[in-house]
Order: structure tokens, then sequence, then C-alpha cells
């Protein structure tokens, strides 16, 4: 039995890793999987590159930028697996979601909707002279930043001039929302969830809603241990993928809740994880809802195989969040990080017919990884 | 000259951030500010603006942290200690001790490297006390099993207490067990039987 040291962050999108290593998925292709459950995703990179974790529940744009050493050492690393697609959502304090109200008349609904209201109160909090709203992400290299960038955007708010926009672990985001340090965040499952439940926030959009095919988390390594052990991260991805299909499979949602929830994982409601799962949000505290079936998706036919595509995308998303400048080398270099080849050749699935836009957004520009320059310009 | 550094210690740990402080006092930086907080981390490093941050591996607010990267306008550019790799060895270490350095871009390297080692020795120190610690809180329970057990057996067997532990002890050794096992065993059959 080989073992592996793998980290993670209790998020619901671990859901894969947590059911490999323990409905035994894992143990079916040799492996023994030790989870550790990290508090930072700073944490999660320097054990990983330290070699303390052979493998890490990672951001997607995280494993890019360190690869590409966007502010901090540059450590190659691969992405094999793709642990999950969306999962997060944006809430907003229930103060300022009143103040919406009372500005327009009425509760604006739709994402697009809400953020031309939250342009208003921005714009009313200038005249004044107030200091701006200040919204919560997780880590600047993460899906979460740019969707915010992207909900802002719709309703005409410059997220670097209008709003201050602070990285806020996702433990504390209901804390901060509750003492007014934060008005909003964009986090991930269950934690916007958490916010409505213990009746500090409304959650006003969710992540599909934005971003249809968002990348989130993927499974990373350091690309020199994936060379020299390959037939190791075959086993890893064929538990991996065995796994998606039962966390995916709705008879087995509650068992799965249960194991999330777990004081050694989560440590949260079961009852909330559940609702993440089911991506059938309760959004305010009224028991209003909102559900969507491709909320959060852990492993359907396109989930887990990495679509290089993605990178890309992730890419362009750092250069127009101005966490780096284009340059065509990096552009390949992240889509480098994303290997289907590893998974084609452990899963033995082959490439499905590639829809001509990778992560399709709601409202806004296409993205064609042949002209990145043409997406970014009309952004 | 080196008093001159500004640190901040973020550590949710008192005792731990206390010992922190008192080592980096003995060794001469006495401009130590210790920050709890964990919301609003942001503003008061920006108030404390310090030239060194020490902090925690258990606390989650090291992402917050990393931010600091890119909005270089607020505060004053600081880097991890990773990105100086030229000694790999005190990084692993650092590590290995739970405690992680932000440093503010420009400060000379061998002046970090006391603030580290002493950080390490410090954060080992206090999980070595942690352990022990936990070691007297399991030494105390087992006692606790062991005179239980003790007295489950004067009564079913009508035994002193001397001979009682005697017996347990002897139990333990012919199992290769520990004496405390042991009693765990008698307290859960006695638990079962009742």
């Amino acid at each position: 039995m080989k073992r592996l040291r793998i980290g993670y962050v209790p998020l619901t999108d671990a859901a894969v890793l947590i059911a490999a290593a323990e409905r035994g998925f894992a143990e079916a292709e040799g492996l023994g999987i030790e989870l550790v459950r990290e508090v930072s995703w700073a944490n999660i990179r320097d054990k990983l590159i330290l070699g303390h974790f052979d493998a890490a529940h990672m951001l997607a744009p995280f494993a890019i930028a360190t690869s590409l050493g966007l502010g901090h050492i540059r450590v190659p690393l691969v992405a094999p697996f793709a642990l999950n697609l969306n999962g997060n959502a944006i809430t907003l304090s229930n103060e300022l979601f009143v103040e919406m109200i009372m500005q327009s008349g009425q509760p604006p609904e739709s994402p697009v909707e809400t953020a031309k209201a939250l342009a208003k109160l921005v714009a009313r909090r200038r005249e004044r002279g107030g200091p701006p709203l200040a919204l919560g992400m997780v880590f600047p290299f993460s899906t979460h930043n740019y969707l915010l960038r992207h909900w802002l955007r719709l309703g005409g708010i410059d997220p670097e001039q209008d709003v201050q926009l602070v990285v806020v672990p996702p433990p504390y985001m209901a804390e901060s929302l509750r003492t007014g340090l934060l008005h909003g965040f964009c986090v991930g499952s269950p934690w916007n969830s958490l916010a409505v439940d213990s009746d500090v926030g409304r959650i006003v959009a969710l992540g599909v809603e934005i971003v249809r095919h968002a990348p989130e988390k993927i499974l990373a390594l350091p690309q020199r241990s994936a060379e020299q052990d390959p037939e190791t991260v075959f086993r890893l991805i064929r538990g991996l993928r065995a796994a998606a299909g039962w966390c995916e499979d709705r008879t087995n949602r509650t068992e799965l809740a249960r194991l999330l929830a777990s004081p050694r994982h989560l440590a949260l409601p079961e009852h909330i994880i559940y609702d993440t799962l089911e991506g059938n949000l309760r959004v305010a505290p009224n028991d209003l809802r909102r559900a969507n079936p491709d909320f959060l998706q852990l492993g359907r036919e396109k989930t887990n195989r990495p679509d290089p595509r993605h990178a890309k995308w992730l890419y362009a998303e750092m250069v127009h969040a101005g966490q780096t400048s284009f340059s065509n080398k990096a552009y390949d270099a992240a889509a480098a990080v994303y290997r289907p080849d590893l998974y084609e050749r452990a899963t033995g699935e082959a490439a499905l017919p590639a829809t001509d836009d990778p992560v399709d957004l709601a409202t806004g520009p296409r993205f064609s990884e042949r002209d990145p320059a043409a997406y970014l310009s009309a952004l | 000259m080196e008093s001159s550094f500004k640190i901040a210690i973020v550590d949710e740990n008192p005792l731990r951030a206390a010992i922190l402080e008192e080592g980096l006092r003995e060794a001469g930086l006495c401009n130590v500010v210790r920050i709890a907080e964990r919301t609003n981390l942001l503003a008061r490093l920006t108030t404390v603006d310090p030239d060194v941050i020490l902090i925690d591996l258990e606390s989650p607010s090291r992402d917050v942290l990393e931010q600091m990267f890119q909005v270089s306008r607020v505060v004053k550019r600081p880097v991890a200690m990773f990105v100086d790799q030229s000694d790999a060895a005190s990084i692993q270490a650092a590590v290995d001790a739970g405690v992680s350095a932000y440093v503010v871009d420009g400060l000379k390297k061998e002046r970090i490297k006391n603030i580290l080692d002493m950080s390490i020795s410090r954060f080992k120190a206090f999980s070595r006390l942690q352990d022990e610690l936990d070691r007297t809180k399991t030494a105390l329970g087992e006692r606790k099993l062991i005179d239980r057990a003790k007295g489950i057996l004067m009564r079913a067997k009508n035994l002193p207490e001397e001979e009682a532990y005697a017996l347990l002890r002897r139990t333990a050794m012919n199992e290769k067990r520990r004496i405390a096992d042991i009693a765990q065993s008698i307290v859960t059959a006695a638990d079962i039987f009742k």
C-alpha cells in the first residue's frame, strides 16, 4: 500500500478527496491517503513545495500563479484532476440589502439587478464622502476574486476604484459581516449558507449565475514528483474519478453530507452541507431559496478532466485584475499546468467534443483561447 | 541598531506570543507588537507598519498577509521568507516548528535570520511545553482509570488494595500491555456487565 499525504482546506469541494480517502476508492487503487486539514492556502502551497504533502486540494488560479512564480517563488505544479466546477456565491450584509430596497423601492432579484442596485449605493457613499464598501474574497489568486470582479462590473462598478477588495479567511467571513468590517463577500460552500443561517447576510448571486462553468479546485502535485512516479499519479486519478462518481450520485448525498460535516473535516451543520451539495440554497432569513442544478459539480461527465482552456481563462483573469501582464509564453505555461494527458492515460476516458466557450459568462464577452486579447478588451 | 526593527507577532495563542516576545526582547529586539485580532488584520498591520511579521502557521490569517504582496500601496511591501531561497534549511525548520515570517523588502537577510532562528526555537519550546501539558493530562486521566479498575477488582474479588494493584500489574506484564490499558479493559467490561 503506497501512502500519500494530501493537504486540504475544509470546504464542500474537498468532497471528492475526502470520499476517496475514506470510502475505499483510494484503497481500491492500492493507495492509503492521509488527509491533513489546513487553515490557509499559503500553508497548502508551502507544505506542497517543501514536500510535506504529496498532493493538495488547491485553488486552480493559485496553482497556476505558483507555477508561473507570481508574487512568490516559482515552483512548477501540475493539475491532472479537476476536483470540481463552480460552488461559489456572493453574499451581502442584511443592512446593505435593506439599503438597496430603500433605494430602489423593491428588492433586486437577478445578479445584474443587484449589482446595479449596489452601484447606486456606491455612488451615494462617494457623494457623502464615506469610505468605500469593503468586500471580502478568500485569496488574491482565486476564482472568487475574479467572480466578484465580474459581478461588480455587471453593475458598472470599478473593482479597483469604487470598492475595496480584501482577503478574509472563510471562517471569519460571517463574523466580519456582523461587525461591519465587510459589507459582502464571495466565498465557497458552505460559507455563504452559514452567513444566511446565522442571520447576518443574504446570498445575492450564485457563482454559476455569473460564470456557468467556472474552474475552482484542482488536485495539485509538484511537477517533479509527478514525473518521477507517474504510476502513483495514475492510481490517484483513478481513485478520485471513482470517488467523484460516488459523490455526484444523489443516492449517496446524505452519507456524503454527514461525512463532510464530521468534526474531523468541516465540523459544520450537516443540513447546510447537504443543501450546497444539492444546489438548493437558502438565500435569505425568510427561507427564500434559490436552486440551480449546476451550482456545484463534483463528478459529472466533464467535471474532472482538466481543461487547459480553463487555465488560459484564469490567466486572462489574472491579467485583467492587474496581477500580471500578458505574455504569450506565460499564457502557454499556464495552460501547461492543466494535464488532461495524465487524466486520459489514467482513466482511459477520451476527450469529449469541446464546447466553443469553456467558461461561458452569463453576461459578458465569449472567451476564445485563440484570442484572449479580444476577451480582455471586451471586458 | 537591530532594536529599531519593528516586529509584529500575529498569533491567537497569547501564551506562545508571550514566549516569543520574551525571546525577542532578550535578544535586544524590543520593538515588538502582538496582534491577536482575527478580523481587520490588514488595517491593524497598516497602522503598526512593521518591518518583520511573524505568524503562526495555524492562523488562517496567513492568506490575508499574502494579499499584502499586491496592495503595496497600503503597506510597505513585504515578501515571504520563501522568496529568498538561499537558506532552505531554516525555511524547512520554520515550517516544521509552525511559524512563518514576512519581511519588508530590502532588509538584510542575515539580520532576519537571527529573528527567524529565535522564533523557531521559541515555537519549539512552546510545543514541548504543550506536549508536557498533554502528557500530564493523560497521566492524570490514567491514574484515575487505574484507581477505578482497582476499586472494581477489590469489590469483585474481595481483595485488599495492594493486591488489586499487584494483580493489575501482573496481568499487564503477562500480556505485555500497559497497566492503563488493562485498567481500561476492566472498566469497560464492568460497564458492560453493570
